[in-house]
């Protein structure tokens, strides 16, 4: 408890956790508290609903654009991309849109010619576009979603055409009426609103605990080193365990202060706005804890760890690349957004309580997971310390050299 | 051009904390000592000769340079800090050209001066290894090289045998003795044995002030009739400790035989006047200056 | 004399504190193509790649260059000598920014011979963006003395501005993007002013000439 509280002190006093402190605030204020400073009770946008017609309707038709123009957007890392088929990759697609029209070489060659031409930008180039080609009758919906996963893995992942984005690419409709009342009805009542504004809390700050932490951590981790303190502190009598766990729990607890201070900000912005309205006082404090605290226990683990083996600031780098894919790479709903193995969940949305329920297991097992994962990497981690310290293992240095940690000579 | 250190009445803070006192010094030509316990005040005094730090009131000059002027200063003192350290995955003799480059050398003389240095430090033979890769004393080594590598008038350098093996220290204050027949060399140390064996003019520094200046002859003869040596039973040894500052001990099978400093003759039955040896002058010195010694601590 | 002494630091500084830098800038050159799309983009379209990679590019070659310095002892010794810290800071600075132009031109380039629209004025532009961020990460390292908080500070300003977009103003990295215009030389002299401000710092609170 004594090393807790020291270490506690030694984070409190480091410009690193000053600053990490300034950029969640910022990024806070910024994102959520800005856009939860007006009164909403329904996202009153589009939904997406499985018409099969409708969904096949519109990938042939946007299909048939894309071969005619022969380019074919795709974000495969979240970023525009546009791929050019291949003569034998080509011919494969012009054999499913066949398949698709039911139409034979004749036909098709006709169908291709009702394409009207457009031109993007200041580009020279034709591009075409197609609206009313029709499906061939009683098309099998199964059949479609088989050839569209063969288009979208021809083109690399991330199209328009993967299956499991085609409701959200081709069958957005206006939220109903009715959806609209359920919706609000759901927020005011089951949500009693602060729930509802918790889930869209843990969405905006889990982006920054997905990344923020991986600094203090290596910071930490590095600092002895950097002071030239390793030698004094392995040489110590305090088990490697205990240790690492301690200044693990230090960077746990002090990481966490600012979101414990954004979570009242967040109260006390919902009191204000939505005053008269009656909410559940603990909403901010229950789901953000469950959701967030693993998003913090991984990306600190990762500091640590890889800090400690690498002797050099490689964790950052590894974080920036799995917060990338978990946050940038991300498909079309930014609601419900849970896999089992998902790390930051995103539900960017005060709204759609019932999408997000009914990804709970799923949420729930991510969240046992990526702990689980994490405690084993600072075990990991107190294994590397205590090599080290034994000296049977010296880090794995990059590039053969000393990392800017490592500047000891 | 005068070729002298000159401080006068110098005063330097760190923030709020005052670090150095009114220092008065005046340095000539050869090995200068400053002598001092850890935390005296020897190493902030060395960098603001250097340039490295500001201070607050006094003149300090350097051959006749202000210390304001930093990059005159520069060019004319050589530096070895009391932790030397170099870029790791430089080559040895890279290391010591790049600082050379630093130094404002030009490359042919360069190529040849760092050459000449790598034998002089005994370092040639290791001049492809990486600065990582060298030895505490080697690396002390590589620290004079560079400290010399612009020929500087002035060669200051910071507790430069801590750590090293006997053997290597041995070597190393050879090797400042030879730099300083034509330069002044500063040496700060808190180990006795260094500035017995090489300096002539010495400063006994504590607590940011200048406690004593001289030669080392002369601190010898303040000490002369107040060091005393006598055979002590061990279990007398500890109240020995805590009466009087003990500067030597040697374990005999039935009784110790301890070195005392001391104002009075000491009440101990065998005790006998000795010849001090310069670890008990200074001891004297800072005890009739009224440090607290802690028990005979040093 | 003078230029001689700077090419033998810049190429030591290069070859043993930087290379693993340059290396990773030109790892980021290198993965662009799997990440976008290069080939027939509008200017629009263009600006998207040709703004967020040297981004990255900026925080890699900028934020590290007081890093070979961050133990104390060698500071020490490199500062006793004549040769100012702040030319040779402002070497390793020039440096960094000829590759990082080189970088980016290539890329433009590239874009370019695969039918994109790119110009030069948007490759200036890009390289505008990079020096800001970069000197944001260089000033944060070179006040807190702490070069981990330099790239946390600026991959969090990087981050921010996918949120924000246009709400940072004359200060958004994307503005060939998102089509706006007037972005990019506030963010040139935003870069001079925080390399500035971090070499003024150092002088008066380091004490480093």
């Amino acid at each position: 408890m004594m090393l807790f509280r020291i270490e506690c002190k030694k984070i409190f006093r480091s410009a690193a956790f000053i600053v990490y402190c300034a950029i969640s605030l910022l990024f806070f204020l910024t994102n959520y508290y800005s856009d939860c400073a007006d009164v909403e009770y329904s996202s009153g946008g589009s939904v997406a609903v499985e018409d099969h017609d409708r969904i096949m309707d519109g990938a042939l038709n946007s299909l048939m654009g894309d071969y005619a123009s022969n380019r074919y957007i795709c974000y495969p890392y979240g970023f525009y991309k546009s791929v050019h088929l291949k003569e034998k990759k080509r011919d494969k697609v012009k054999e499913y849109l066949k398949e698709i029209t039911g139409a034979d070489d004749k036909g098709f060659e006709e169908i291709l010619s009702k394409g009207e031409v457009y031109y993007e930008g200041y580009s020279t180039e034709k591009m075409y576009s197609y609206h009313d080609i029709p499906v061939k009758e009683g098309f099998e919906y199964e059949r479609f979603c088989e050839i569209m996963a063969d288009v979208d893995d021809m083109l690399g992942g991330g199209s328009i055409y993967d299956p499991e984005n085609l409701m959200y690419s081709f069958s957005l409709v206006p939220m109903p009426e009715e959806d609209i009342k359920a919706e609000q009805d759901a927020f005011i009542k089951e949500d009693k609103i602060t729930g509802g504004l918790a889930r869209l809390f843990c969405d905006y700050v889990g982006i920054d605990l997905g990344i923020l932490p991986v600094f203090a951590a290596a910071w930490l981790t590095a600092a002895d080193r950097k002071r030239r303190m390793h030698e004094l502190v392995y040489t110590r009598d305090i088990s490697s365990v205990k240790l690492v766990f301690a200044r693990y729990a230090a960077l746990l607890f002090t990481m966490f202060i600012p979101v414990a201070a954004e979570m009242l900000i967040a109260l006390i912005q919902a009191l204000v706005v939505y005053r008269g309205e009656s909410m559940d006082m603990l909403a901010f404090f229950k789901l953000p804890m469950i959701w967030l605290i693993p998003i913090l226990m991984f990306s600190t683990a990762v500091g640590v760890l890889l800090t400690e083996v690498f002797s050099s600031p490689v964790a950052i780098l590894v974080q920036v690349v799995i917060w990338f894919r978990s946050v940038v790479m991300t498909d079309f709903p930014l609601s419900g957004e849970t896999g089992k193995f998902t790390l930051v969940c995103r539900h960017n949305t005060a709204f759609g309580r019932e999408i997000f329920l009914a990804g709970m297991d799923d949420f729930i097992f991510s969240r046992i997971f990526w702990t689980i994962v994490s405690l084993a990497m600072m075990l990991l981690a107190a294994a590397v310390y205590s090599a080290k310290r034994g000296g049977s293992f010296n880090g794995i240095r990059l590039f053969g050299k000393d990392s800017i940690f490592r500047r000891k000579a | 051009m005068e070729n002298r250190i000159v401080i006068k009445n110098m005063d330097k803070y760190y923030g709020r904390k005052q670090a150095l006192f009114g220092i008065d010094l005046t340095i000539e030509q050869g090995m200068y000592g400053l002598l001092g316990r850890n935390g005296a005040g020897k190493t902030t005094l060395m960098k603001v000769i250097a340039a490295l730090h500001k201070k607050k009131r006094g003149e300090v000059t350097v051959c006749g340079v202000p210390v304001e002027e930093a990059s005159k200063i520069r060019s004319m003192i050589g530096y070895l800090p009391q932790d030397f350290s170099m870029y790791p995955n430089m080559r040895t003799d890279e290391a010591l050209d790049y600082l050379g480059a630093l130094s404002g050398i030009p490359s042919k003389e360069r190529r040849k001066r760092v050459n000449e240095l790598l034998r002089t430090v005994n370092l040639i033979e290791h001049r492809h290894k990486k600065v990582k890769q060298l030895s505490g004393g080697m690396k002390r080594r590589l620290g004079i090289a560079q400290a010399l590598i612009h020929d500087p008038k002035v060669l200051i350098v910071d507790e430069p045998t801590a750590g090293l093996d006997p053997e290597e220290r041995i070597r190393f204050r050879n090797l400042l003795c030879e730099t300083a027949e034509e330069r002044i060399v500063i040496l700060s140390t808190h180990i006795v044995g260094d500035i017995e064996s090489t300096c002539e003019n010495i400063a006994v520094m504590d607590e940011g002030r200048i406690l004593w200046k001289g030669t080392v002859g002369e601190l010898l003869e303040n000490a002369r009739g107040h060091v005393y040596t006598a055979n002590i039973e061990k279990q007398y040894m500890a109240q020995i400790k805590k009466e009087y500052i003990v500067t030597g001990m040697i374990a005999q099978a039935e009784y110790t035989t301890v070195t005392i400093v001391s104002d009075a003759e000491p009440d101990l039955p065998n005790a006998v006047l000795t010849e001090p040896d310069l670890e008990g002058a200074y001891m004297y010195c800072l005890r009739s200056n009224g440090c607290d010694l802690k028990g005979g601590e040093l | 004399m003078v230029s001689g002494c700077l090419a033998r630091i810049a190429y030591s500084d290069v070859r043993h504190n930087f290379l693993p830098h340059y290396l990773a800038a030109v790892g980021v050159l290198l993965i662009t193509p799997v990440i976008f799309g290069l080939s027939e983009l509008t200017a629009q379209m263009a600006a998207q790649p040709l703004e967020i990679m040297p981004l990255l590019m900026g925080i890699i070659l900028l934020t590290p260059i007081l890093a070979p310095e961050q133990n104390e002892c060698i500071l020490e010794t490199v500062r006793s000598k004549k040769m100012s810290r702040h030319i040779v800071n402002a070497m390793r600075i020039a440096c960094a920014l000829v590759l990082l132009s080189v970088l980016i031109f290539a890329l433009g380039w590239y874009m370019r011979c695969n039918d994109s629209e790119v110009t030069v004025k948007m490759c200036l532009g890009a390289l505008a963006g990079a020096f800001a961020i970069g000197s944001l990460g260089f000033f944060c390292a070179a006040v807190t003395d702490n070069i981990i908080v330099g790239y946390m500070v600026s991959l969090m300003y990087l981050i921010m501005n996918f949120f924000l977009r246009r709400e940072l103003g004359k200060f958004f990295l994307m503005s060939m993007t998102y089509g706006i215009k007037g972005c990019k030389p506030v963010l040139a002299v935003s870069g001079a002013v925080l390399i500035a401000a971090a070499m003024i710092y150092r002088r008066a609170v380091k004490n480093e000439r």
